[in-house]
């Protein structure tokens, strides 16, 4: 849509450096919101200089920001649920709805089927964690909660990218500084936290000299026999090769990793569902850790269906969601998915695929 | 009194640690006025949220920066806008903040928190102008010439931050950039 001229009028009224932000931010409180972070970090940033460096450098991030970098990776920084963690080019920015997920599991934890499914010390695995986003959230909603208190938490993220696990890295450090209080946190809070792992692993073991998820897991914890795991969560690349050029915003396309957004799959390109690459090797690996629940993010409602059509097949998940974009909203509906009722929770676009198994049910072997 | 309670905090006692601590945030003359009335309370029931996302796709497919909390207040119907963060959560705290101060406002009028707040702010104001303007007309009669000064009466400014109250608009348009009125979290 294209923007009034008369609205860059209105802008530069108020701030010489808002007409430059209108075409990114599409309209006038966006832009004056995003100026105003944008001031109050070159203010955090450098406190004693001159005005007159004040002025270049954040004439200098204004014309960052209207060349359609994302505002996260000009201020280093991005929210996820409570937590401020940190963002840096090449690495894919957590987003709000994965937030959303991420706290709404933790809270079906304590309640319901999963309660009893579930053993009270948890090991949580995270596959393609990229910030580490997810492990770190889990983390902070899972001790948020008194029921969990005391209960141990073994995260560990996942990675193809160097960069993703260095950035993972620090932020794990960074939660470490910030969370460090002894007064308001518990022992296994913090004992917790300390041992967040951040390892590289293929998950879609694109060559056999790639490290896969199975045997990186086998290593960490020393053992022989194939390891195990309790949840898998994951938001995998999941944009399909057609979306990535149409229906993806440019400022991602040019800016965020592609690794982090589409999946590389050789076999297959261009084909109608190539975004779905991921899910079939997460299931199996889901099997191969005998998880007893997975969460996996997807990018709307179609590939949802397709993802929950797959685990369908597998006969062995007991239960399986759909979970809209804020899950919380306490709305409902059912729909069927081959001979499963699923039920599809919340509210907004399909956003993730929720599945959990039987109740003291063996695995299938096969 | 308050001799007795200086007195009091000066003689060493068991809780010294105790009262020495308290007497930190004794520091602003203030709190030794009398109490606030407490910070009003909605209930969670009563309110509707939106989370102001617009259309689009969203996930990884899209990089929003706006995290814009709405609030409805169904008994009132008033609805409190709050984009003054990047972070969701704080916005949600900002908005029901807001929130709760104008429904304070509606309910008690003068009586209420924060007119209380900007009525001791005020006063303090005009104290402490009075005495500036009192210490300038004696420096200017030392000097010999007797002038006037402009009455320097400013209106204090009792921002809304960056709330946007239906049936309000022309205030949540003035509201400055770094949005005065609202508080932090506590």
């Amino acid at each position: 849509m294209r923007l009034r001229p008369s609205l860059f009028w209105q802008a530069r009224a108020l701030d010489s450096h808002l007409p430059l932000l209108l075409p990114v931010c599409r309209d006038l409180q966006s832009a004056r919101n995003e100026l105003r972070w944008l001031s109050q970090h070159v203010d955090d940033k450098c406190r004693t200089e001159s005005r007159e460096i004040h002025h270049n450098l954040l004439s200098n991030y204004v014309r960052r920001r209207a060349g359609g970098e994302p505002l996260q990776y000009i201020l280093g920084s991005e929210w996820f649920g409570d937590l401020k963690l940190y963002c840096r080019p090449g690495v894919l920015i957590p987003r709000p709805e994965t937030a959303a997920s991420t706290s709404y599991l933790v809270h079906r934890l304590s309640n319901g089927i999963l309660k009893n499914l579930l053993p009270r010390n948890l090991r949580v695995l995270d596959l393609c964690t990229g910030s580490g986003c997810i492990p770190l959230l889990f983390h902070h909603e899972f001790y948020s909660s008194p029921d969990h208190r005391m209960s141990t938490l073994e995260l560990i993220g996942m990675d193809l990218s160097n960069t993703a696990i260095r950035l993972a890295e620090d932020n794990v450090i960074n939660q470490l500084r910030l969370q460090q209080h002894p007064s308001s946190n518990g022992e296994e809070r913090l004992k917790s936290l300390r041992g967040l792992r951040v390892l590289r692993a293929d998950v879609m073991e694109t060559s056999p000299y790639s490290a896969s998820v199975t045997e990186v897991l086998r290593q960490h914890r020393g053992l022989k026999e194939t390891p195990t795991c309790d949840i898998i969560i994951s938001n995998p690349p999941y944009i399909s090769a057609k979306a990535f050029r149409t229906t993806t915003a440019r400022s991602v396309r040019h800016f965020e990793p592609r690794l982090a957004l589409v999946p590389h799959n050789s076999r297959h390109t261009d084909s109608e569902h190539d975004g779905d690459a991921f899910y079939p090797r997460l299931l199996a690996i889901a099997n191969e850790l005998e998880a007893k629940a997975m969460l996996a993010e997807v990018a709307d409602m179609e590939q949802a269906l397709r993802v929950a059509a797959l685990a369908v097949k597998e006969r062995c998940w007991e239960g399986i969601e759909i979970w809209r974009d804020d899950p919380a909203t306490g709305r409902v509906d059912t729909t069927d998915v081959g001979k499963m009722s699923v039920r599809v929770l919340g509210d907004g676009h399909g956003r993730s695929v929720f599945l959990y198994r039987r109740l003291g049910a063996a695995p299938l072997a096969d | 009194m308050s001799i007795g309670l200086v007195r009091a905090l000066r003689t060493p006692c068991p809780t010294y640690n105790a009262i020495r601590s308290l007497r930190a945030f004794s520091a602003n003359p203030l709190s030794l006025e009398k109490a606030l009335p407490p910070r009003p309370k909605i209930l969670e029931t009563d309110l509707v949220e939106a989370f102001l996302r617009g259309s689009g796709p969203g996930g990884q497919k899209i990089n929003k920066t706006s995290c814009a909390v709405q609030l409805k207040h169904l008994p009132t119907g008033i609805v409190v806008k709050c984009q003054e963060t990047r972070s969701r959560e704080l916005n949600r705290k900002f908005a029901r903040q807001i929130l709760a101060e104008k429904l304070d406002v509606l309910e008690k009028g003068d009586e209420s928190r924060s007119a209380i707040k900007g009525e001791r702010a005020r006063v303090k104001k005009a104290s402490a102008s009075k005495k500036a303007k009192r210490k300038y007309r004696k420096l200017d009669e030392e000097k010999g010439g007797v002038e006037q000064d402009g009455a320097e009466s400013q209106e204090e400014g009792h921002g809304t931050g960056p709330a946007a109250v239906d049936g309000v608009p022309a205030r949540s348009a003035e509201t400055s950039p770094d949005g005065g009125g609202v508080e932090g979290p506590t």
